[in-house]
């Protein structure tokens, strides 16, 4: 009868995090139930990200171990990033594209092996991995659901891994298989917090035996749970996008207009024109010689602008204590120059942040805009400046 | 007798009381006459064992276009629409496939199939979802004719070329690939599970004597994505108290616009007196007059009954005799004394309230099909079953059940022709065929009634039992429905128009013809 | 003198070759096997010029099909539509009634159809298109309408009762094709063929492209395997044959088909995924065997089709991977020579591979239909063997199934329609692509191609 009756799928840690979720707070994730906050508030697991540790169950990322001798050639052929060139136990965040070089999905690409890689996405790419491995000597398995993934993220993190076993210097972006409290472990120095961070990959049945270790290794490091509500304000704090947040994948846009290329998603740095061969690669090259239309920026609400909407209604001013995820227009004058897409208040920086789109010329650093935010039932709009992202960019992550 | 009436409705279907209602409402004295004791044609709800209501033939709301809902205000007039939640596809190796509303527990149960599917579910679901909007349009639209020299069809025509070149060289694409391919053969660009292709075809061949393997049959996948883009979120669903209940309220909100309707009122023929049609005349003899004449029924039993091949020109009269029918549909309808107990997912569960689709591979419905084809009822057929009763307890008495079954293939044309001891064979054939994959089935049957197309046919009026008015094939379809260069609700005869299912755009309970066809009428007499 | 290459040993290679060298091209053309083709059928005015090809041999007296009757004797359907009228009447007086008419109305859409297969592919909307499709008049449009998509089953059982008819007519609208009288668009078939006849034929004379172009001076014949297409930077550049040696090139044409030529030959990392999808789906399936042999000569193609039912249930047979128990077919006689098609045999057999038992039960079907078969054994070819000595992919002649998906601006698929591929320099020719008559598409694909680059 399992399926049957409307339940979400649970990940391998599920047995440990239903136990610690005293919010009962849940969100979906690609299918799965996943923890939005453990406890009643998520203010907590927050600071725990940029003072001490977080520990959080990312094993709803879709993952794909791709084997054979032209498993570089396949992954080539569909990121945009040069794949060939990775070392063994590199580490590469990539987007990739569909042909009209609009973004499909951004996830990460990891050589384990001189053949042997893997992938993680946000979306399935079974099919669109292998509609690109046609003539290829190559495998594609799904080990989505075999393998757990965990996020130890936080000042404290190597402290707490190097408690558990073994853990060789590691610089950012790079992988080690190594053993952790006695069990085969894949470490690669990533995260989604930007902060010094660390992914735990496991087979699926080691999963619950690697969380006890780590949570009472990482007690007296401060090691908390953590859930997605947390991991949305370090996320924005660290300028990092969501898919289906910050951008529509291209397979899902239902109109031109709804997508995205790497360009506008300030990922031009992943974007290896020099390769060849790769799904968008033309359209990519024309785009880059006429310059993209958007930008995805970061902004700052004025503080004093924001005070005075609220003050003017006779309130103390609010500020939106989880990331929001409405898009939001921003302005310059009167006229509607782009769209915010996430945003929230950072507890770190005593500021309220955004990611937004922003057509040119209104996306240079510096440049004042106006946002849409509703006081009171009442839209106004209150003031912006555009900045660089990340907003929040400490040392300790790549050191 | 004077013309009391400006128009007069033939058959109290549900097209017709549409009609009646938006003439009415504009202001027309309007008078249906419906054969039988009770309005509704084939959407029609009865209780035909005691205690035991059903929905006798039409037995799900589909594409009832939202617009006449909300028009008509059929809520105020009692019709509540409770949406399917599912369908479960049992398979002969104890396994099934259950496809879901909820985008997560349907995805999770394709992957059980196959990875790939799940993965292609949406990306198949976003083509489909494009081309119904393209289409969609086009449901509403009094089909221009191609071959007139009228300056305003001209333009209709020009603004139909234009439309379509607006939808672009993709959508254009995809498009002429949905009318020509074979559901099969289209589904088989994008999944490899056989039950999923074989329920989702399913849908092509559903009134229709052709087999998922038949090209043309593509086109029908689009209707399960039309109902998404009016908003109207599971737009598949049951009518509280049967489908009866549409009409019920099509009636009323027709009735409260001053459109009056008699029942039992058999019409013989079509008055024409100098080419012009001016009333009808009852079986029995009494005559009505009327400005104009709308006829509900099926456009050969409207033109070669009701008028007169006589009075029709020759190639119109060949269109309509060539006119292709050919029901293929029978209905089962069984009290339950319990509730089904499927094998492969036993007790009571939210798939019982869902449909149940016996599909469980294409060769399966193929084979069904070439029984059919060469005039024999499927030894297995496919079979579309849901049990009103689990969403709306008023269809049975407490504890007890509706049944409704949906079976194909079973041939208007049958070697050797409809007998009582046919019928019942049919009957049979169906319980056994779904006792297969529900054993407690016969021990739970209190009562049975089965329709064969020829019932359909005589209990209703729909030549051949073609629950269509006539095939949805691409032939007979858009500007060829019912004939060329009279798909726009007229015919050739002066002060006669159609409003049935057989005129564009046709089947289900869908309304659109009914609703077209008041507007054609109204904008021409304005 | 600009170098160009062409793939392929079927008339549209040899077409466009010619029409190349013609213009002025340094052109080698590679094929793989040995030439060798369907003859083509109808050779349009414009191509017949360009060539300086002979005319067509008329025979006013023919018959151009010899429909065996289950009881025994024939029904000759002849060029002269009074010959055929009285042959009818024999067996229907009615339908002898209404042949004249028929042809009338069929040749009507069949020039409309010969006009569209006299140059590349409409657009879907194209403005001219629509008018040339006014031009019919009311009548002849919605016969257009009507008999595009319907069944050849549905069209003939409008016009006739006589199965014999029926069947010889519906036979060859479902020739290589996997669907049955019955299968929508299949009426569209049998327009096809009548593209370039007289009114009343429906099997076109036959015309050896192959045999006029083989030995023509002009370009350069490779006898050779091919083992890819070269390709820099997204541009053509050669070809490389078996045995290593390359040559370069900056344009490619292929009559190869478009399977082959984008995802084999070429390094499909060079497509859209989805193209590749696409090009994956087209669908080619062989459905008949050829058996060859000796045999006494008959004037006309004798071909055996009793009544749709008889070819509905051949095609049933093949749906499920079968063999037809009694297939449809088509014997051709040249001298004492005769070459045989039987409908259906899939190229994939559902239950065991295509071996002895298997061929030797459609030999002795052809024998147990045909007296006049020399007792010399016949041989027989399947799909899989066309496939080997036609380079017909799985066995099927028109590379793409000429299905009305697969037809005119979807032909073998709406991106590949106009001939140009992705691959700049990579064109293709063949017999998938618009018209699906032998040597149409070369000379299409070089008009697209000279067009594009003036």
């Amino acid at each position: 009868m399992t399926g049957l009756a409307a339940s979400l799928k649970t990940t391998p840690l599920h047995e440990r995090t239903a136990a610690l979720c005293a919010s009962h707070a849940w969100r979906r994730w690609a299918g799965y139930a996943v923890a939005s906050s453990y406890e009643l508030s998520h203010e907590r697991e927050y600071h725990a990200i940029r003072v001490a540790a977080a520990l959080f169950d990312v094993s709803p990322l879709y993952k794909y171990a791709i084997r054979g001798p032209d498993a570089a050639r396949l992954l080539d052929r569909v990121v945009t990033r040069d794949v060939s060139r990775a070392q063994i136990g590199q580490v590469l965040y990539t987007p990739w594209c569909d042909a009209r070089g609009k973004v499909l999905d951004d996830g990460t690409v990891a050589r384990l092996e001189e053949t042997t890689f893997r992938m993680t996405a946000a979306e399935p790419n079974l099919r669109w991995l292998e509609a690109n491995a046609l003539g290829l000597r190559v495998t594609i398995e799904d080990v989505s659901a075999a393998l757990a993934a965990l996020s130890l993220q936080g000042p404290q993190s190597l402290a707490v891994l190097r408690a558990l076993g073994d853990v060789p210097p590691l610089k950012y972006f790079r992988l080690a298989r190594t053993r952790l409290a006695d069990l085969p472990v894949d470490v690669s120095r990533t995260g989604y917090t930007g902060d010094l961070g660390f992914e735990l990959w496991v087979e699926a049945r080691h999963a619950l035996a690697l969380w006890d270790a780590l949570m009472a290794a990482g007690a007296p490091h401060g090691l908390q749970a953590a859930g997605l509500l947390a991991l949305d304000v370090a996320r924005v704090e660290a300028g990092l996008m969501l898919i289906d947040v910050d951008y529509v994948p291209a397979r899902k846009a239902l109109i031109e207009a709804q997508t995205s290329s790497p360009f506008e998603l300030d990922l031009a740095w992943a974007v290896n024109l020099g390769k060849e061969q790769f799904v968008g690669r033309s359209a990519l090259a024309a785009e880059k010689a006429r310059g993209p239309q958007w930008q995805f920026v970061g902004v700052e609400v004025g503080w004093e602008g924001l005070e005075r909407l609220y003050s003017q209604a006779g309130l103390a001013t609010r500020v939106p204590q989880t990331v929001w995820r409405t898009s939001t227009p921003i302005y310059s004058g009167n006229e509607q120059v782009g769209y915010a897409t996430s945003g929230g208040w950072s507890p770190l920086l005593k500021k309220y942040i955004a990611l937004a789109h922003l057509r040119q010329p209104w996306a240079n650093p510096g440049t004042q805009l106006d946002m849409e935010i509703t006081v009171e039932h009442r839209r106004r709009r209150a003031a912006v400046r555009v900045v660089k992202k990340p907003f929040f960019d400490p040392e300790r992550k790549r050191a | 007798m004077s013309a009391s009436y400006d128009a007069l409705i033939i058959g109290g279907g549900h097209n017709g009381l549409v009609c009646a209602a938006y003439l009415a409402r504009a202001g027309r004295r309007v008078l249906v006459l419906e054969r039988r004791e009770r309005v509704g044609g084939a959407a029609m709800s009865e209780e035909v064992f005691p205690g035991f209501r059903f929905s006798v033939f039409s037995y799900v709301v589909s594409l009832l276009r939202p617009e006449i809902i909300r028009e008509l205000e059929l809520p105020r007039h009692g019709l509540h629409i409770l949406p399917l939640e599912s369908t479960l596809t049992p398979l002969p190796n104890g396994d099934y496939l259950a496809q879901w509303n909820d985008h997560d527990q349907n995805r999770r149960e394709l992957a059980r199939h196959s990875l790939r599917d799940a993965e292609a579910y949406d990306d198949f679901g976003l083509v489909l979802h494009q081309m119904a909007r393209a289409i969609k349009p086009i449901l509403a639209m009094a089909p221009p004719d191609p071959g007139s020299l009228d300056p305003r069809e001209l333009m209709d025509m020009l603004r139909l070329a234009r439309y379509f070149r607006g939808l672009g060289d993709k959508n254009l694409q995809a498009l002429w690939k949905l009318l020509t391919m074979s559901a099969a053969e289209y589904l088989d660009e994008w999944f490899e599970t056989e039950a999923l292709k074989a329920t989702k075809s399913a849908s092509g061949i559903i009134g229709t004597l052709l087999g998922p393997r038949s090209p043309g049959t593509a086109y029908v996948l689009l209707h399960h994505y039309m109902g998404e883009l009016d908003g109207v979120f599971r737009a598949w669903g049951f009518a509280k108290g049967g489908n009866g209940a549409v009409s019920a309220a099509i009636a009323a909100a027709a009735q409260a616009a001053g459109a009056e309707i008699r029942t039992q009122a058999p019409v013989e023929r079509v008055l024409i007196q100098g080419g012009r049609a001016t009333g009808v005349v009852l079986e029995g003899g009494e005559e009505l007059r009327a400005g104009v004449v709308v006829s509900g029924a099926d456009p050969r039993r409207t033109f070669l009954g009701l008028v007169g091949e006589q009075h029709l020109p020759g190639e119109f009269a060949e269109s309509i005799r060539r006119f292709k029918f050919r029901g293929a549909s029978a209905k089962v309808n069984l009290a339950l004394d319990a509730l089904p107990d499927f094998t492969c997912m036993p007790g009571r569960g939210p798939h019982l309230r869902g449909a149940i689709s016996v599909s469980p591979s294409v060769a399966y419905l193929e084979r069904a099909y070439d029984e059919a084809k060469y005039g024999e009822i499927s030894r297995r057929p496919y079979m579309d079953i849901v049990i009103p009763s689990m969403l709306d307890p008023s269809m049975a008495p407490a504890g007890k059940h509706v049944m409704s079954i949906f079976v194909q293939y079973a041939p208007y044309h049958l070697n050797g022709g409809w007998t009582d001891a046919r019928r019942e064979a049919l009957g049979d054939t169906v319980v056994e065929t779904l006792a297969e994959y529900a054993p407690n089935l016969k021990s739970a049957i209190l009562h049975r009634q089965v329709l064969s197309p020829a019932d359909i046919e005589r209990i209703v009026g729909l030549s051949e039992g073609n629950i269509f008015q006539g095939e949805l094939s691409l032939q007979q379809m858009f500007f060829l429905r019912p004939a060329p260069a009279w798909s726009r609700y007229r015919t050739p005869i002066e002060g006669l128009w159609q409003c049935g299912s057989g005129t564009h755009p046709g089947g289900g309970v869908m309304g659109a013809s009914g609703r077209n066809a008041a507007f054609a009428l109204l904008r021409q007499r304005r | 003198m600009s170098a160009a290459i062409v793939l392929g040993s079927n008339a549209d290679a040899l077409v466009a070759a010619h029409l190349l060298a013609r213009a002025g091209r340094r052109v080698t053309l590679v094929h793989p096997r040995a030439f060798s083709d369907r003859p083509a059928s109808w050779v349009s005015p414009r191509l017949r010029r360009a060539l300086a090809l002979e005319a067509a041999p008329a025979g006013a007296d023919a018959t151009w099909a010899s429909a065996l009757l289950p009881a025994g004797g024939t029904l000759e359907l002849a060029q002269d539509i009074g010959r055929s009228v009285e042959a009818i009447r024999r067996l229907s007086p009615r339908d002898a009634e209404r042949w004249p008419q028929f042809c009338e109305r069929m040749a009507a859409l069949a020039r409309l159809l010969e006009t569209l297969y006299a140059e590349p592919p409409p657009a879907p909307l194209d403005l001219r298109l629509a008018l040339r499709v006014r031009r019919l008049g009311r009548r002849g449009m919605s016969d257009l309408l009507r008999v595009l998509p319907m069944s050849a089953a549905e069209l003939l059982d409008d016009w006739f009762e006589c199965d014999a008819l029926k069947g010889a007519l519906a036979a060859s609208a479902i020739a290589h094709l996997q669907q049955g009288p019955r299968s929508a668009g299949t009426a569209f078939r049998l327009l096809h063929h009548h593209v370039g006849c007289a009114p009343g034929v429906f099997r076109p004379a036959r015309i050896d492209l192959v045999a006029a172009l083989r030995e023509r001076p002009g370009v350069a014949l490779r006898a050779q395997g091919i083992e890819r297409i070269l390709i820099k930077g997204g541009r053509v550049t050669g070809v490389a044959l078996a045995g290593g040696e390359e040559l370069a090139a900056a344009l490619v044409l292929s009559a190869e088909d478009a399977r082959r030529t984008l995802l084999e030959l070429a390094d499909p990392g060079w497509l859209d995924p989805e193209l590749a999808r696409a090009v994956g789906h087209v669908r080619r399936r062989g459905v008949a065997a050829r058996l060859r042999g000796r045999a006494r000569h008959r004037p006309a193609t004798a071909v055996l089709a009793p009544s749709l039912d008889y070819l509905e249930r051949a095609y049933d047979a093949a749906k499920y991977g079968r063999m037809a128990e009694e297939p449809a077919l088509e014997a051709r006689y040249d001298g004492d020579r005769v070459e045989i098609d039987l409908q259906f045999a899939p190229y994939r057999l559902a239950d065991g591979p295509w071996d002895g038992a298997a061929r030797a039960r459609l030999a002795a079907f052809a024998a147990s239909r045909l007296p006049e078969l020399a007792d010399a054994p016949l041989s027989v070819e399947a799909p899989p063997d066309l496939e080997e000595i036609e380079g017909w992919p799985e066995g099927q002649p028109f590379h793409a199934e000429l299905a009305l998906d697969q037809s005119l601006w979807a032909r073998p698929l709406p991106a590949l329609a106009r001939y140009r591929t992705p691959i700049e320099g990579l064109w293709l020719c063949g017999p998938g692509m618009h018209p699906g008559i032998p040597g149409a598409a070369g000379e299409h694909c070089v008009q697209a191609l000279e067009r594009a680059r003036a």
